[in-house]
């Protein structure tokens, strides 16, 4: 009976696993656009011999590139300005190799000619090259990530723990209970650990800055060049949102900057590319608030005053844009204890006549957004 | 004390627990559960298996990656549009049988909300339920999606071709094309129909209503000369006179006349009079229940009750009369009102028959009320059609003398009297095209479906008064491959030019002249902005009445005594003819009266009911293939019986679907005129059905929930009726310190004069808060969510009952009891007097609820929205679009209540902020107030002593419910006041 109670279990627990480990590494991240013009089909050796000179593994006599070197091939955690590969290869996926020939020996960006320069294939490689990145743009950008996560090592203490306590009550096939014991004592105390600390982390992504579709350099744009904020996100001011600029506000200045200084024209021909076909950019969200959190941008910025640095970081410092602040209710609440509304220049505030009153006779002079409820529920929830 | 009561069981004294047996109770809870492992006990694999599904979601859970989360915004950014904030365009709803000038709210491109306009003249903000609930017909899936020729897709270039060369092949053959629509108010609609027929040797519109109003129209021909339906002046009455005419509910246009009542009826500014309403009607209808009397009569007495009126006016003023008084009512005081307020009254019928209409003109001619309270010259456009012109089109169409049928936003196969006629009809039509803009039961017959946009997709206009002009705008791209009605005519005329240009042009011949605008565009962008354009009319000619007619009117030749019981069909408030009964908001939406929904019902007087050995929900048969339940009404005159009209749909959608039963094919031709009605011996049957009541929930123990005096009492002493108010106000001590709200003070002024209990409100915060539509099986089980509800309650006689109406929100009381009993706070008050709700934090132990004496808050048993459970539009993409995107979906197992649409109160504040100024006295408006045509909800701000809704509260007749719990609700009441008999008071 418990024999094939255990097994019918460890089935059980083995198809739990593997459900796991099936699900957790499908994600995906590419596209392929539809074939529309003739690849030459290539052997598997041809293949072979274009990854190996994408990757420099071929010794040339002037000098081997590494096109990975600044073309990642896996999801890199620096930021990067090149485009990466799978980006080329999709660009190039429908053009001719006579095309990227022309691209990669003389190129027109200002940039791209610098680090390009002596670069020689012959057309025979250029052929081998387009061949391999036309296959790498059937696979998606690979991610640099540690096979053995948290979650594994989670889930074999769990087992051990499992395991330890059916055969303490039930099997008793191990007679030292002190074993039990400690495996029960670690494992509980890692269990314990993960699910706070996994608890705790929920809806919490510090740092958070995923890869965008556009290598948008904030610090660039708002940082050097000193684009005021609500240039862009021009509804902050009267709206709910701040608004993602839509790709004509771009084009203000996009219209004649047409090279970047790092990025060169690749990252700026999206932009004109999403302009001339009428397909917006999908921007990946950053700062985000759950849905039952009404938070208006007008309200803070406009009524309130607060610089939009108090909440999303130094933004004109950053490449990439992160999320630099917790964006948790604590975070919100702790703000509107201690700050002060514009009570003496708002007429809106001259409502409030009880506190006008305490102002009157020196009872307090700071009135904060906590004082006037501004932690109460329906401030924010409705 | 009066007897205050809800229902007949209860004013019988028996528990109307009793209907809910124990067997449903006992298995309602695990109906939802499809599989049956709850039933067997488990064994110890089901336990593993839970536990190894469980450890593996756990540990899927734990694994989850933040979703990514894209933005999107525009690749040109329209000017006109701020993401997050509302846009609103003026537009006008007319379905062919209700007219509204409107706002839509729309919110990144999507209508969420319609508001009235206040810039109209003829309905203000007022609404209705109807055009309140039609922005949820914009995203039923069940629409017509796309064209159609013989039942299978076509493209429109295809069809017009098709179209184009058959009637080309019938014009020339001389062939007769005939074109069947609703009531069509459009100037340019009509002009473009009137250049379309001249294109066609044998052409001929005919507008056909669902619910006619035919004879009101000949009528006035008859007596005027103007075949056209006059405008009600209410506002200039002393005393109204309704004798089956249910003009706050549905006759005519409740929207337009409801407003006008109201104000005589209102007491809240220290008004020195109101005016005095006597109804005789067979139903318990909406406007009876707000009559100051009302007299049961059956429907066949109808013509002798106003020739006796005539008669005994006649006799008094010393006109011309006609035969003797029969005498069988006892009219000899109302006529001496009557003629005391020469001029200043009105008398109407709701009665479809010419020769009633005629001695309804004649009683009004001789008291002189035309001009001042009935205006002819102003007439409603609301209804056109002809009883006689469509039962003549029937027939040729039965003869087959019709080449060619165009049909628009009719539906004849469903709501033509007699079943089968108007569908065989059909068939002998060689050519028929159906334009409807949703599913119906005539769909599908026709040769060629060209399906036409929902209002809020296309442009129109409207004139629904001679002078009063409204124009429509698109507030989203069509949908669906869908094309205006007008579209249509203009591609099948030939015309190239599209819909939207022809209506400029017509705007730009005929009205820019009337405007002192300058330039037509300037005048066009304006009309468009504000929705509406008036001009002054000139044809004001008297008219003469032509008192020829009643002597044929008087002829009493109808048997009046009849055998068996008199069947009414009556329109329903919340599905109105039918026509948009695919609407889950207003399948929902509870009679006023009878508070049921989710069915049509065959009303009884509680006597016949007696006598017939009835209880509510014992399925009857009124006549062969007409059963439907029945149901125990309070103040129905016996020996009658009503049924809704509107429900039994076939072929409308699933949620219109056989619900209740149609009784238009039943309906038939009397004395030339369309008859809602039959006679019939109702025969009990062996089944019954439980019907989704709406209030049966509990009882509120014969405690001062209404309170109410007289007029003349009244005047002597403003708080009479509400003695109570001052007993508990002056008892009114706490231990506690007294709570001061600096700033705001959040409260609510209901005056229960104003208030007649048309539901809008109901619909209004449905629309705007989110709230989820149930199911009848839900609403059975005393689940149903709405935030606002308005409780009806009899006094008196059960056979002759006085009806009180009571809307009842969140009283958002200072000492609230809900709050004490929530074990995580998820509910508090808030430094602005709201009782707020943290759905996030709510776990749903419903103590709120147990706690609550008002039972207003709501629990989530299920997850309302994006459930396939629950289809009633929102578990589609396309129907959540109605969403507001302010306003949290609440999930499951959370309770929730009136806000006091808090986020419409920020979102004001916010405003006022921004400009750097203070908040003005009705500037925040709650959704039951910007709807309710009446006036009769006022919110405001109870610390500025300015305001209104605080004048409200201090006056005497304010008090507040169930005020002796000290609960220090921020709802008040107004006391209702009828008007009394003047002889005695």
């Amino acid at each position: 009976m418990a024999r094939s109670f255990s097994s019918k279990f460890l089935k059980l627990i083995y198809a739990a696993l593997i459900l796991s480990i099936i699900v957790i590494p499908s994600y995906s991240n590419g596209f392929r656009a539809q074939d529309s013009v003739n690849h030459k089909t290539v052997t598997h050796e041809e293949l072979v011999r274009g990854e190996r000179l994408f990757h420099g593994l071929v010794y040339r006599e002037n000098k081997s590139v590494n096109c990975t070197a600044c073309h990642n091939i896996k999801a890199s955690d620096t930021i990067n300005w090149n485009p990466n590969a799978l980006e080329i290869s999709f660009k190039y996926f429908d053009k001719s190799e006579e095309d990227l020939g022309k691209v990669l020996l003389n190129p027109n960006g200002l940039k791209m000619a610098e680090v390009h320069k002596g670069f020689q294939f012959t057309p025979e490689e250029i052929t081998l090259l387009k061949a391999y990145m036309d296959e790498l743009s059937t696979m998606p950008i690979q991610k640099h990530k540690p096979v053995i996560t948290n979650l594994l090592l989670f889930i074999i203490a769990s087992l051990l723990l499992l395991f330890s306590t059916i055969d303490l009550i039930i099997t008793k096939r191990i007679r030292n209970q002190w074993i039990h014991l400690l495996i029960l004592s670690v494992t509980g105390v890692y269990i314990t650990w993960v699910l706070v600390v996994e608890a705790i982390a929920i809806g919490h992504s510090p740092d958070y800055a995923p890869d965008q579709p556009v290598k948008f350099s904030h610090a660039i744009h708002a940082g050097q060049n000193k684009t005021e904020c609500v240039y862009c996100h021009s509804y902050a001011p009267y709206s709910k949102t701040s608004g993602f600029p839509a790709t004509n506000v771009c084009m203000n200045c996009h219209l004649i900057v047409r090279t970047g200084s790092r990025t060169g024209a690749f990252e700026i021909a999206k932009v004109i590319e999403s302009y001339e076909q009428m397909k917006p950019i999908q921007w990946v969200r950053v700062h985000n608030l759950p849905d039952h959190v009404f938070f208006s941008h007008a309200q803070h910025v406009n009524a309130g005053g607060v610089a939009c640095q108090e909440c999303h970081g130094p933004v004109q410092e950053m490449g990439r844009i992160s999320l630099n602040t917790e964006m948790t209710m604590g975070w919100c609440i702790n703000c509107h204890r201690t700050r002060n509304v514009n009570f003496n220049n708002n007429k809106f505030y001259s409502q409030y006549t009880d506190m006008a009153e305490k102002i009157r006779k020196g009872e307090t002079s700071n009135v904060t957004v906590e004082m006037l409820g501004g932690t109460e529920c329906m401030k924010c929830h409705y | 004390m009066k007897k205050y009561w809800k229902s007949i069981d209860e004013f019988q004294g028996k528990n109307d627990n009793a209907a809910f047996s124990e067997e449903e109770q006992k298995n309602e809870i695990l109906e939802l559960f499809e599989s049956d492992f709850l039933k067997t006990s488990s064994s110890r694999r089901d336990f593993l298996k839970v536990f190894g599904f469980s450890l593996s979601a756990a540990a899927l859970a734990a694994s989850c990656k933040r979703p990514v989360i894209n933005a999107i915004p525009y690749a040109v950014h329209p000017p006109e549009i701020t993401p997050g904030r509302p846009l609103y365009y003026a537009s006008s709803y007319f379905d062919g049988h209700e007219y509204s000038a409107i706002l839509v709210k729309t919110r990144d491109g999507r209508p969420i909300k319609i508001e009235g306009n206040a810039l109209s003249s003829f309905n203000g903000e007022g609404t209705t339920a109807r055009v309140q609930a039609s922005v949820l017909s914009l995203y039923d899936d069940a629409r017509l999606k796309y064209p159609t020729a013989d039942n299978s897709r076509a493209t429109w270039d295809e069809i017009d071709s098709q179209i184009l060369s058959e009637l080309e092949k019938i014009n020339s053959g001389g062939g007769s094309i005939v074109l069947l629509t609703s009531t069509i108010n459009s100037p340019s609609t009509i002009r473009l129909i009137g250049e379309f027929g001249s294109r066609y040797k044998n052409f001929k519109w005919v507008q056909y209503d669902a619910i006619s109003y035919s004879a009101i129209l000949e009528a006035n021909a008859a007596c005027f000369g103007k075949k056209v339906i006059p405008d009600y002046n209410f506002q200039n009455t002393d005393l109204v006179i309704s004798v089956n005419a249910d003009f706050l509910g549905t006759w005519l246009c409740p929207v337009h006349f409801i407003p006008k009542y109201v104000s005589r009826r209102k007491l809240d500014e220290g008004q020195s009079d109101m005016l005095r309403h006597i109804q005789f009607e067979s139903r318990l209808s909406l406007t009876g229940s707000n009559a100051d009397t009302r007299i049961k009569i059956k429907p066949s007495d109808e013509k002798s009750l106003l020739a006796d009126l005539y008669n005994i006016i006649a006799k008094k003023t010393g006109a011309m009369d006609y035969g003797k008084v029969s005498g069988r009512y006892n009219l000899d005081e109302i006529a001496s009102s009557l003629v005391a307020s020469k001029g200043r009254s009105i008398v109407i019928s709701g009665a479809n028959n010419v020769d009633i209409q005629i001695i309804v003109n004649g009683i009004n001619s001789l008291l002189g009320n035309y001009d001042n309270c009935i205006d002819l010259n102003s007439n409603l456009n609301i209804a056109a059609g002809i009883d006689s012109e469509a039962e003549a089109l029937l027939n040729e169409l039965t003869a087959g003398k019709v080449s060619a049928l165009l049909m628009h936003n009719v539906n004849p196969v469903y709501d033509y009297a007699g079943s089968d006629r108007f569908p065989e009809a059909l068939k002998n039509a060689g050519l028929t095209i159906n334009m409807s803009g949703s599913l119906n039961e005539t769909v599908g017959k026709a040769k060629f479906e060209c399906p036409v946009h929902h209002y809020l997709e296309s442009w129109n206009d409207a004139e629904i008064i001679p002078g009063n002009l409204s124009l429509a705008q698109p507030c989203i791209n069509p949908l669906f491959e869908t094309r205006s009605f007008q579209d249509s005519l203009l591609k099948w005329s030939g015309n190239q030019t599209s819909w939207e240009t022809y209506l400029r042009s017509t705007w730009q011949n005929e009205y820019h002249a009337k405007s002192n605008i300058q330039t037509f565009q300037k005048f066009w962008d304006t009309s468009l902005g504000q929705g509406i354009f008036t001009y002054e009319t000139t044809n004001k000619i008297p008219f003469q009445t032509n008192t020829d007619v009643l002597t044929g009117a008087m002829e009493l030749s109808e048997n009046t005594s009849t055998d068996g019981y008199e069947v009414i069909f009556a329109e329903s408030i919340s599905i109105g003819t039918g026509m948009n009964a695919n609407n889950p908001w207003l399948m929902e939406l509870p009679d006023p009266v009878s508070r049921h929904c989710w069915d049509n019902v065959a009303s009884f007087s509680p006597a016949d009911a007696g006598k017939l050995d009835l209880h509510n929900g014992d399925m009857i048969r009124l006549s062969e293939g007409l059963i439907v339940p029945a149901f125990i009404q309070p103040g129905q005159a016996e020996g009658t019986v009503c049924v809704a009209l509107g429900y039994g749909h076939t072929n409308s959608g699933p949620v219109a679907n056989n619900i209740g039963v149609n009784v238009y094919p039943f309906a038939g031709m009397r004395a030339g005129n369309r008859y809602y009605g039959v006679t019939s011996v109702p025969e009990k049957t062996m089944s019954s059905k439980l019907l989704a009541l709406t209030q049966e929930y509990n009882t509120m123990e014969g405690r001062p929930i209404v309170r109410e005096t007289v007029f003349s009492e009244y005047q002597k002493n403003p708080s009479s009726g509400n003695e109570l108010h001052e007993e508990f106000e002056s008892k009114h001590l706490t231990l506690y310190p007294e709570i001061i709200y600096d700033g705001f003070h959040w409260g609510m002024a209901i005056d229960l004069n104003s208030c007649i209990g048309c539901n809008t409100c109901v619909i209004a915060c449905q629309a705007e808060n989110n709230i989820p539509v149930v199911g009848r099986e839900e609403v059975r089980r005393r689940r149903i969510m709405h935030w606002i509800k308005i409780d009806r309650y009899y006094s008196e006689s059960p056979d002759d009952p006085k009806v009180f109406f009571q809307p009842l929100t969140c009283m958002h009381c200072d000492n609230a009891p809900c709050e004490n009993v929530c074990p995580v706070s998820a509910t508090n008050h808030s430094s602005e007097g709201l009782n707020q709700m943290a759905y996030n934090r709510c776990i749903g132990t419903k103590y709120c609820i147990n706690n609550c004496p008002y039972k207003v808050r709501r629990f989530n048993w299920y997850r309302y929205t994006n459930n396939k459970v629950f289809d009633f539009h929102t578990a589609s993409d396309l129907g959540r679009m109605v969403l507001n995107p302010d306003v949290t979906v609440r999930e499951r197992g959370v309770v929730e209540k009136c806000t006091f649409c808090v986020q419409r109160i920020q979102d004001k504040k916010l405003q006022a902020k921004l400009e750097n100024r203070i908040i003005e006295d009705f500037e925040i408006k709650t959704a039951c107030m910007q709807a309710c045509p009446a006036g009769a909800i006022v919110f405001g701000n109870m610390n500025d002593k300015n305001s209104k809704v605080s004048q409200l509260l201090a006056k005497q007749r304010n008090y507040h419910l169930l005020e002796e719990l000290h609960t220090l609700p921020s709802v008040g009441y107004l006391t209702k006041v009828w008007k009394d008999d003047e002889k005695k008071s």
